[in-house]
C-alpha cells in the first residue's frame, strides 16, 4: 500500500523535521514489546525503515511473528498516523537479491545500512547519544495498512 | 512487583504513553495517550476515549499483557519501557507494570531496571541522564 505525500514528506529523523517514533512488535504468544526510534525514514513509498542498533527483543519477537506497528506522534502538526505490515530485520550478510516484499535487500542496506554516515545524530544532546552507531542491519516494515491513533477518531483507516 | 522511579513517574504523567497491545497469537495494535495517572509505585492509569476503547478491547479480553513506551516529541530521553497485566473498566485502562527496561540504543538496549534494587536505578538515571525529568 502507498503512503501519501504528505506523510512520505514528514516520515524522517527528528534533526529533519521527523519525530521520534514508536515500533511495537510481539512475542508469538503475544506479548508485546514497545520501543522509541530515532533512526527512521521511508524508503520508497511503501516500507519504512528504522536502524537496528541491536534492538535485543525486537529482534527475537520478529524472528518468531515478522509482524510489526509504527506509530508516529506529532499532534503539533497532525500527525496521528499508525502503520502496520509485515516486519524483519534486513542484516548485513544478507543476500542482496532477497526481496522482502518489494523492498530488496541489497537497496535497502545500501541506502541505510550505515545510518550514521547518512544522517549522524547531530541533533541529539551529548548526554542522550548512543556512544557509538553500532548498526546491526535495517529494521523494514511493508506498510498493508494505516490507521489514526488520534484519540477521537482511534482505529479508523488512512489507507 | 516492579517499582516506577520518580524520572519514570515524571514522564508517564506528563506526556502518556504509546500502548501496545496484541492478540493472543501476536497481531499488534498500538493506541497513543496522552496524559496517565501513576497510583503507588506501580499502577499507571489512562483514561481513554470511546474509540480507544473500542480499538483494544478485543485485545485487552484476549491477552491483557500490555507495553508501554513514554509518548512525546522528546521521548529519546525518556528510553524506558513498561510492561505489565492491564484491567479495562468503562474507560479506566489501568497497567500493574511488572517489568521495566531501559531502551536506550546500543549497548544497555533491553537491560531490565526492576530487577535492581531501587538506590541503583536511580544512580543509573542520574548518570545517564542530565535532567531529572520531563521538560515542562
Amino acid at each position: 500500500m502507498k503512503m501519501n505525500a504528505e506523510m512520505l514528506n514528514s516520515l524522517r529523523a527528528i534533526g529533519q523535521g521527523g519525530v521520534v517514533v514508536h515500533l511495537t512488535t510481539c512475542s508469538s504468544k503475544g506479548v508485546p514489546n514497545t520501543v522509541g526510534e530515532r533512526f527512521f525514514s521511508a524508503f520508497g513509498d511503501e516500507h519504512l525503515v528504522i536502524a537496528d542498533m541491536f534492538a535485543q527483543k525486537t529482534k527475537v519477537n520478529l524472528n518468531e511473528n515478522p509482524f510489526g506497528v509504527i506509530t508516529v506522534a506529532h499532534p503539533v502538526k497532525g500527525r496521528y498516523w499508525a502503520f502496520r505490515g509485515p516486519c524483519m530485520i534486513i542484516m548485513w550478510g544478507e543476500d542482496e537479491n532477497f526481496d522482502f516484499h518489494g523492498a530488496k535487500a541489497g537497496d535497502v542496506l545500501r541506502e541505510w545500512g550505515d545510518w550514521a554516515s547518512k544522517d549522524p545524530p547531530s541533533e541529539v544532546p551529548p548526554d542522550i547519544r548512543p556512544p557509538a552507531v553500532c548498526q546491526r542491519g535495517v529494521i523494514t516494515l511493508k506498510v498493508d495498512e494505516a490507521y489514526s491513533w488520534k484519540p477521537d477518531i482511534s482505529g479508523e483507516k488512512l489507507l | 512487583m516492579a517499582i516506577l522511579s520518580p524520572r519514570m513517574k515524571g514522564w508517564l504523567e506528563r506526556f502518556g504513553c504509546h500502548i501496545g497491545t496484541a492478540t493472543k497469537s501476536g497481531f499488534p495494535t498500538t493506541i497513543v495517550v496522552e496524559q496517565a495517572a501513576v497510583e503507588g509505585d506501580s499502577v499507571v492509569s489512562f483514561d481513554l476515549t470511546d474509540a480507544q476503547v473500542n480499538h483494544i478491547k478485543d485485545n485487552m479480553q484476549e491477552n491483557p499483557y500490555v507495553a508501554l513506551a513514554p509518548h512525546a516529541i522528546a521521548s529519546i530521553r525518556a528510553a524506558y519501557q513498561f510492561k505489565g497485566a492491564a484491567t479495562l473498566s468503562g474507560n479506566t485502562l489501568k497497567v500493574d507494570v511488572k517489568e521495566i527496561y531501559c531502551t536506550k540504543p546500543g549497548p544497555e538496549a533491553a537491560l531490565r531496571l526492576d530487577t535492581l534494587p531501587q538506590e541503583h536505578v536511580i544512580k543509573f538515571e542520574e548518570s545517564r541522564w542530565r535532567d531529572v525529568g520531563p521538560p515542562k
